[in-house]
């Protein structure tokens, strides 16, 4: 007999090939498939550790993402900038004139140890100032003060290091674009997911309910997404929260009365008191004409799955009309919704940084990869530097996210044909 | 067929009716009306006074009130004045519509004479390595901000290379001896913007037009063709291309509203006074009048082209019938 007689297969190899691949196992084996996709995943999850993680990346790095330093405007990458003398002699002066107790303290423990040799007693701290930063650190670490952090704070903005320079305030450029990852991406996600809520209950509604409703619905929902997107976001951009919000005051206060005209007031405080309402606005105004395409889709995957048995079924057995939509109609349109809140996060992001860009979408002082662009561009012929790293992050991340949307795609729907 | 055109016209114009009247009341929660823009340049101003100008300009009476007034002066032909350049809109908008009409269609044309047979040529040859890299700019260039872009832009061809202008729209004080060096001008500054503008229509186009192309080759006729010994030529164009259309008609016509759209903000990089700028720079300097003008006529201008882009696809194909 030769050795092409077939073996029957192992026992290990008859359990992999007679147990049925779940549809989240199908799914991942398809998605490993497209390279692009895989390396578009690990960079988002990069990114998204970046924007959670910022406070602790500024703390091992060491520098202050808001510390302004006019002298220090536009400084080219891999630079270290040291203060000058009378800005470490003023800085420590004024620190001597707010905690004097505080300073004479130290300055007699910097003599009682020797740490510093000054010609007078009373120059001891000037001179523990213009030490060199190790030098510096290691000082005051040994001594007993509970101005510690202050004073080590001071020493390190006195010399920093920018690995990609510093922008139109000084400040740090590597640290702002940090930051601005949590911006941006923030927003991208939360109006995706926030947006694919609405569409989801708009397309339900219509799709399940059809006749007027429908008609209704998706007629706003055409006429939406016929209009040219961008002038219509910078005339919503444009209007003053205060004055909406005033309105919202005594509207709530006719309504309700003087408790509700209260509440109303403070919720408008809350917003205004973070410094974030901004953020809350553009939110709110990308969500409003980012849940079209979503609702058409459920609409249609709905329209669909009204004409199946199961669901004839659970309706003859009496089911309600929220149990049928919730309970047996969603879990069928997930996988199509998972791919459509991907796509969507890469055109919010996009649509953020246009309109913070056009100075009508975040704020500064907080920043976002848009506002960067809008900032840098001021000056794009001394340091085009700066404007080239915001856009090449928001290119970077909204292309992942698109080649992952693409990859589920083709993942979850193997039949479509590459788009 | 009648009914139909006569239903979409309806529609378009209530849609028209509905904006105009969503970007009246959002105007009017703006910062800066007139009045406060006195107040602020007028530190002396009494209480009275306020009211007194309030009532003259009618800012005093609910916003339908004001929107009505506003509807019957253009019914009249009198679309106002422009706060910051002292002159009637109506003679602000000509030009400018034109500007943005030329930008528009130049980049509209551009990214079909571009996406489309490149999607053509990777459907014809599917995972091939000229698919592959095709692919992969297209992705980029959906993904691209178009500032961005144009921002690079400038910086590479009007900063190190300074082979084209920065922005603008013609040469200043230029005088022009014949039509041929006017055009020759003007090209000049139309090509960065309509490239920045491009280059995203570009990727959707050729990526639609390679999934169109390759499921109308899927077709059973096709086999047929090629058994019945056609020449390819005549089986790619005459039998898969004119499938591949008619999806292809579509998100041209879409892409128009994201065209224009883009415009504002490639206009406003490249300083080139379209409808777009226009737009943006009247509601930075509160020139409200402007403002709603352009705004309106730019979103008519993108609804109409829809509706015509809707009847031309029943031309194209006699399959679909108008209801």
């Amino acid at each position: 007999m030769s050795e092409t007689v077939n073996t029957p297969p192992s026992a290990t190899d008859l359990k992999s090939i007679e147990t049925s691949q779940t549809f989240f196992q199908i799914v991942y084996s398809q998605f490993k498939e497209h390279t692009a996709a895989v390396i578009g995943a690990y960079l988002i999850v990069f990114f998204m550790l970046v924007a959670i993680l910022a406070p602790a990346i500024e703390w091992a790095t060491g520098t202050d993402s808001d510390s302004q330093n006019v002298f220090n405007r536009y400084k080219p990458p891999f630079t270290t900038v040291v203060a000058p003398q009378d800005v470490r002699e003023n800085a420590i002066q004024t620190f001597i004139r707010t905690n004097p107790e505080e300073a004479t303290k130290i300055q007699t423990a910097l003599l009682a140890k020797n740490l510093v040799q000054p010609v007078r007693p009373e120059d001891a701290l000037y001179d523990w100032v213009n030490l060199e930063k190790s030098k510096a650190l290691e000082t005051i670490q040994t001594i007993d003060t509970s101005k510690k952090a202050e004073l080590i704070k001071m020493i390190n903005n006195f010399q920093s290091f920018h690995l990609f320079g510093t922008d139109e305030l000084g400040r740090d450029v590597l640290m702002r674009l940090v930051y601005g990852t949590r911006v941006s991406i923030g927003v991208g996600v939360l109006v995706a997911i926030a947006s694919a809520v609405i569409g989801l209950i708009i397309g339900a509604l219509a799709g399940y309910y059809g006749g007027i409703i429908d008609t209704v619905l998706m007629r706003v929902t055409d006429s939406l997404l016929s209009l040219p997107i961008l002038p219509v976001l910078v005339v919503i951009a444009a209007i003053d929260l205060k004055k909406v919000l005033g309105g919202l005051v005594a509207v709530s206060q006719n309504l309700f009365g003087d408790a509700g005209g209260n509440l109303a007031q403070e919720f408008v405080n809350n917003i205004f008191s973070g410094g974030k309402e901004s953020i809350y606005k553009l939110v709110f105004i990308l969500c409003l004409f980012s849940w079209m395409t979503v609702a058409r889709l459920i609409r249609g995957a709905i329209l669909s799955l009204r004409e199946r048995e199961f669901i004839l079924a659970s309706k003859t057995l009496g089911a309600t009309d929220y149990t049928i939509i919730v309970r047996h109609m969603f879990p069928n349109v997930v996988a199509p919704l998972l791919v459509s809140v991907t796509l969507g996060v890469g055109d919010s992001i996009l649509f953020e940084a246009a309109l913070s860009y056009l100075g009508l979408g975040i704020q500064p002082p907080m920043p976002s990869w848009g506002n960067m662009l809008f900032n840098a561009q001021e000056l794009i012929y001394q340091a085009p530097f700066l404007a080239v790293l915001p856009g090449i992050l928001i290119f970077l991340v909204v292309v992942s996210f698109n080649f992952l949307g693409d990859g589920l795609q083709d993942a979850i729907d193997p039949k479509t044909v590459r788009r | 067929m009648t009914t139909y055109i006569l239903r979409r016209i309806v529609q378009t114009l209530m849609v028209i009716v509905i904006l105009s009247y969503v970007c009246f009341s959002l105007m009017t929660l703006m910062p800066g009306d007139p009045v406060e823009l006195m107040i602020s340049a007028n530190p002396k101003i009494t209480q009275e006074d306020v009211i007194r100008l309030r009532a003259f300009y009618g800012l005093d009476q609910p916003t339908y009130v004001r929107y009505f007034n506003w509807v019957g002066e253009i019914a009249k032909g009198d679309l106002g004045y422009s706060r910051t350049y002292r002159i009637p809109v109506t003679e602000m908008m000509g030009p400018s519509l034109q500007a943005t009409f030329v930008l528009s269609m130049g980049s509209l044309i551009f990214s079909i004479l571009v996406g489309i047979p490149l999607g053509i040529y990777c459907a014809l040859k599917p995972n091939s390595k000229v698919d592959y890299i095709v692919n992969i700019f297209n992705f980029g260039g959906i993904s691209i901000p178009s500032f961005f872009l144009g921002i690079v832009l400038i910086i590479i061809f009007s900063v190190v290379l300074g082979w084209l202008p920065a922005g603008g729209y013609q040469t200043t004080g230029m005088q022009y001896d014949n039509l041929f060096i006017e055009l020759l001008d003007k090209a000049k500054y139309l090509i960065l913007p309509i490239i920045s503008l491009s280059v995203q229509s570009i990727g959707r186009f050729s990526r639609f037009s390679r999934s169109a192309m390759v499921e109308a080759m899927r077709n059973d006729f096709i086999r047929t063709a090629r058994a019945k010994g056609m020449s390819e030529q005549v089986v790619i164009w005459k039998h898969g291309f004119r499938n591949a259309l008619i999806p292809l008609i579509t998100i041209v016509a879409i892409s128009f509203s994201s065209v224009f759209s883009g415009a504002l903000i490639t206009e406003s990089l490249f300083a080139y006074p379209g409808v777009g700028r226009l737009i943006y720079t009247s509601i930075i300097g509160n020139d409200f009048n402007v403002a709603m003008i352009s705004f309106i006529i730019s979103i008519a201008m993108v609804l109409i082209m829809n509706l015509v882009a809707d009847l031309l696809y029943g031309a194209a194909d006699p399959r679909i019938s108008y209801k």
